[in-house]
């Protein structure tokens, strides 16, 4: 495997940018001029906002407009070519906040890490990067709540920022990154694994790589269903893989700045270099496993490269055929849908492993060709005609349970949250009490959810859907959820800075608030921000009904009105699924 | 609304169940609930409360071998993770034949209890209300050795793996991740016709799990202090409005065609319709034991709460699950291990007391669960996935002060051993499940509808008293 990958990008529409932007602000269809036939996707209002929903943290009347001038190809293909620089990494923030070193007696809270998720998911222009890190967070999970991660938000930020650079990399990139990273060393335990002198390896990082992170259980077909041999799933691997990989994960532990020192003592931790939680793992060939490692397709001999030895390892997953149907329809689950079509999978699952995506009708193409790329994954995603599609919408099995952290995004982003902070820290902590999800805080590697959870006794089950999210809802967590609501949305969240009053963040809705004194005009501004217009005619009803109760000539009657709009459709049904 | 559960209400749910549910395969057979349902309307009290230790109980260093021979093969196999042996509490297990010329002994965290006037798992297993069940796991079939390793007997699918084991521990032999239906909800469809509030029949305070989720019965969660109340349903003039909560409880609670949408609702329905009643009840409920500040401790406090208000709500069968993570010690074994059982003495110590304080110890029994055993030797800096693992059934009705079930012998390559000392189970969880069942009042002719796969198996381990 290259370690460097080609960047190149197929761009049918590049000629055509300038003159898009310049013509088609009406929003009218335009042709590309490479293929006469294929049109960009220019979208109305809801459709920009249904396609933000998935593609970024929440719709803002600015995104609307952006996306109908250029169209969704184009607003992905920037989107692709946007540094992060804009915003800086996670990192930065964090040290702005605590430097690291960390300085002999400060006080290290995992704050700043979280504030900067929010900060970033409201303030960053490359929205769709940040959406994909976040769903990628969810794949290859570490967390906050980990006693041995707890303490360094830096950790965290490091982590969190290598999804972010590669979010439109490789999965192989990532892969490797994240398995020499010391944030999931010390949280799936391999670092300080030894293998020396008959040592028995620890087999943590060895079965979660594979079950979560590449090829899970049973093998697949490429439209992710189960491969099936006398009516049962067939396992990808048994406990002998597991113990063949596992040696593979041995003789990594902590990194140091300048020269390499691989060192017994700084194996096991002294010294302590002050940069080692942000640093990749180093190689230790004294504690690597010196036996043969038999695993899967994988045959490494004995004696061989531990740095080779966990690349071919590496690859080997990768290389699954599992990996593209796998990972492919956990993408779609975290941005779209939760129950995608067969087909649905295969073609993202085809992108994934080709390492290219071209569009239904020819207009766009993406992609550097290679196995893994995420540019063609995403964009297979996003531009699926099942994702597009108006149809999917009033399918009563289409969409998912949007995510506590998603909702709270979306009434940020389209309702002008403004953080008073110096700096604007968007002062989100723990919301695990409140919201019962708080970013990086999963409370186990396997996520939040599981993106094959079916809720028992449902409707959902008694069809064979599935619904991750539904996992964190049951009866106190949708009614903390609305109480929640109730205090938010008047009086702001998010803790107090020094010097400051009253919670960081307020709900301006400035463009609501002008809207008040009509009724009709308030919900159907609302209808459109938070639901893409697909607010059914009796929760329409029922807000203008309760909203137009509040005088228009009583006192903050226009605040009243816009927070009693935003409670009854943030804790409507016609939100909290995304369709 | 919930309302007083009579027979007629009770097939009315059942066969409404049954036709939004017809066309799968767990269609609910009507007649034999029902039929099961008018056999077992009971006139007492009881309860079953699960401990689930999620992660996977490093049982090796919970119930250890005390005597010398038995200890040096412990601490040969185990390195750096065996516990000291002069720290042992050692137990007499007077029934127990495979012990016999051998001891075991708890950790010493076990003798923890959190107050002066409660005792902890040691204390208990002395009183005779703690009964230790040794290597349960999961199975399909009684399974030796030579079957094992030839592969001539169906086993469990996806061993060592945490999302499936788990499952397969709180459904059946032949589940994984994604099955619906476990055996505490299963033992709630058959009882809850029996309770006033069908929807206190299942109750969790550790969040969702398919051990309380039954085909007709789905389990309630309740929160730090109890349930909790969607405040803006009775709120008419919230943000100056009129009439608005009602309006806001026809958005939230009403019936809708698209399908997250209604199932989203029904979640919203069941804590507008429930919260008030418990909380009431809670509310007026007196239990004066106290309790760890832990967050088991606020979990079986809470359990205990409800207990207490069992008269007021009109429950007489009650299935409850609570949980304690962090098990998945693959490092830090050593350090970790001990803490989190000491908070399960005093937890555990302090409901025990609770159910004294109310009068129905013998009616409430307290039950340990997790994903699988680990394995017997290091990994350096702690224990790999296993199998097998030792348990501990509490309460009045066990029959306390014994060790219940071939102890195996601790040693790397021993006879129970699969591969680094992780254990082939002697006892399934089904046999377990049964035994708890048989005492919760469950027919023996239902016993295979509430534990799948127990057929296969004796269905009494015979560590509860008869009912």
């Amino acid at each position: 495997m290259k370690t460097e990958r080609s960047t190149t990008r197929s761009l049918l529409i590049a000629t055509a940018m300038s003159v898009l932007l310049a013509a088609c602000g009406g929003g009218e269809k335009v042709s590309s001029n490479t293929n006469a036939s294929a049109q960009a996707t220019i979208p109305d209002d809801p459709g920009a906002v249904r396609f933000l929903s998935q593609a970024s943290f929440g719709a803002t009347t600015a995104d609307i407009a952006q996306l109908k001038a250029t169209g969704l190809e184009h607003w992905i293909d920037q989107q692709f070519n946007m540094s992060r620089s804009q915003t800086g990494t996670h990192m930065d923030y964090v040290k702005s906040q605590i430097p690291l070193p960390v300085p002999q007696g400060t006080a290290v809270t995992m704050d700043p890490l979280y504030h900067s998720f929010w900060r970033q998911a409201m303030l960053a222009p490359d929205q769709l990067r940040q959406r994909v890190t976040f769903a990628l967070s969810q794949i290859t999970v570490i967390s906050a709540a980990d006693t041995g991660l707890q303490d360094s938000p830096h950790t965290i930020a490091s982590f969190l920022d290598i999804l972010a650079d590669n979010a439109f990399g490789n999965y192989r990139d990532i892969l490797q990154a994240v398995s020499t990273h010391p944030a999931m060393g010390q949280y799936l335990t391999a670092l300080g694994n030894r293998g020396d002198n008959g040592r028995t390896p620890d087999e943590n990082y060895a079965r979660e790589v594979m079950q979560l992170f590449t090829i899970g259980l049973f093998e697949l077909n490429m439209d992710g269903t189960q491969k099936m041999a006398n009516g049962a799933p067939v396992d990808t691997y048994d406990m002998d893989d597991i113990r063949g990989l596992a040696k593979v994960f041995t003789g990594w532990s902590w990194g140091n700045e300048g020269a390499a020192d691989p060192s017994n003592g700084r194996f096991a931790g002294n010294p302590a270099d002050p940069m080692r939680r942000v640093i990749p793992l180093q190689f230790y060939r004294q504690y690597h496993s010196p036996d043969a490692k038999v695993f899967l397709t994988a045959n490494i001999a004995a004696g061989s490269d531990g740095v080779q030895a966990m690349r071919t390892a590496l690859d080997t997953l990768f290389n699954h055929p599992n990996v593209a149907p796998f990972i492919g329809r956990q993408l779609i689950q975290r941005m779209v849908t939760s129950n995608p079509s067969a087909q649905y999978i295969q073609r993202v699952a085809n992108a994934f492993a080709t390492g290219r995506y071209t569009t239904a009708g020819g207009y766009y193409s993406v992609g550097s060709g290679q196995r893994g790329d995420l540019k063609a994954t995403v964009a297979a995603v996003l531009l699926d005609t099942e994702a597009r599609s108006a149809g999917s919408i009033i399918q009563d099995d289409w969409g998912k349970l949007r995510e506590p952290v998603l909702r709270v995004a979306a009434l940020m982003r389209a309702f002008e949250a403004t953080s008073q902070s110096p700096g604007q820290q968007f002062r989100i902590g723990n919301i695990d009490n409140q919201m019962f999800e708080t970013p990086m805080r999963s409370p186990s590697v396997f996520n939040f959810f599981r993106p094959g959870y079916v809720p028992p006794n449902t409707t959902l089950a008694s069809k064979s859907l599935v619904a991750p999210e539904f996992q964190i809802a049951n009866e106190v967590s949708v009614a903390t959820y609305a109480n929640t609501l109730q205090t938010w949305i008047p009086n702001g969240f998010g803790s107090t800075a020094t010097g400051q009053t009253g919670p960081d963040i307020r709900i301006a809705a400035t463009e609501a608030r002008a809207l008040a004194s009509d009724v009709n005009k308030l919900v159907d501004h609302v209808s459109l921000l938070l639901t893409s217009n697909t607010m059914s005619t009796a929760t329409r009803d029922s807000i203008r009904t309760a909203v137009g109760s509040i005088a228009a000539t009583a006192n903050n009657s226009a605040a009243n009105r816009v927070n009693l709009a935003l409670f009854m459709t943030m804790t409507s049904p016609d939100f909290l699924v995304q369709k | 609304m919930t309302t007083k559960a009579s027979r007629r209400e009770f097939l009315k749910t059942a066969s409404a169940l049954s036709i939004a549910g017809g066309a799968t395969p767990w269609a609910i057979n009507l007649a034999s609930i029902g039929a099961a349902a008018a056999q077992t309307v009971p006139t007492d009290y009881k309860a079953l409360v699960c401990i689930f230790m999620y992660g996977g109980n490093d049982h090796s260093n919970v119930i250890v071998p005390a005597d010398n021979a038995g200890y040096q093969q412990y601490a040969q196999s185990r390195g750096a993770l065996a516990l000291a042996q002069n720290t042992l509490l050692p137990l007499t297990a007077p029934a127990n034949a495979s012990l016999t010329g051998r001891q075991v002994g708890m950790r010493a965290e076990m003798g923890q209890a959190f107050a002066a006037t409660q005792v902890g798992l040691k204390g208990l297993y002395d009183a005779g209300r703690l009964a230790v069940l040794a290597n349960v796991g999961t199975l399909r079939v009684p399974t030796t050795m030579t079957q094992y390793r030839a592969r001539s007997v169906p086993l469990p699918p996806s061993l060592f793996s945490h999302n499936d084991q788990q499952t397969n521990w709180q459904a059946s032999p032949t589940a994984r991740e994604g099955t619906r239906i476990g055996w505490g909800g299963l033992i709630g469809d058959l009882f809850a016709a029996s309770n006033q509030f069908q929807n206190f029949t299942c109750m969790s305070a550790s969040g969702g799990s398919v051990f309380l989720s039954g085909r007709s019965t789905v389990q309630m969660q309740i929160g730090n202090n109890g349930a909790v109340q969607i405040n803006a349903l009775n709120n008419q003039t919230l943000f100056g409005g009129q009439n608005v909560g009602n309006s806001v409880r026809t958005i939230m609670t009403s019936d809708r065609a698209q399908t997250l949408e209604k199932d989203y609702n029904v979640i919203n329905k069941r804590a507008a319709d429930s919260a008030q009643a418990l909380n009431t009840a809670l509310n007026n409920a007196t239990l004066v034991t106290t309790f760890p500040n832990s967050g088991l401790g606020t979990q079986l406090r809470n359990v205990a709460r409800i207990i207490a208000a069992r008269a007021t709500l009109g429950q007489r069968r009650q299935v409850f699950h609570v949980s304690i993570g962090g098990f998945d010690q693959h490092s830090g074994l050593v350090a970790g291990h001990g803490p989190l059982w000491a908070t399960i003495s005093q937890a555990v110590g302090a409901f025990y007391a609770a159910t004294v304080e109310l009068g129905i110890a013998d009616k409430v029994t307290l039950f340990t669960a997790s994903d699988f055993g680990r394995t017997l030797n290091s990994n350096g800096d702690g224990s790999d996935h296993g199998w097998g693992a030792h348990h501990l059934a509490v309460g009045g009705a066990v029959k306390g002060g014994d060790v219940y079930g071939a102890f195996p012998t601790v040693m790397l390559g021993g006879p129970e051993d699969v591969g680094r000392g992780n254990l082939l189970p002697a006892q399934s969880v089904v046999q377990y499940a049964a035994t708890m069942a048989t005492w919760f009042g469950v027919p023996a002719s239902n016993l295979a509808t509430v534990v799948p796969g127990v057929e296969s198996f004796s269905a009494d381990l015979g560590f509860m008293n008869a009912s």
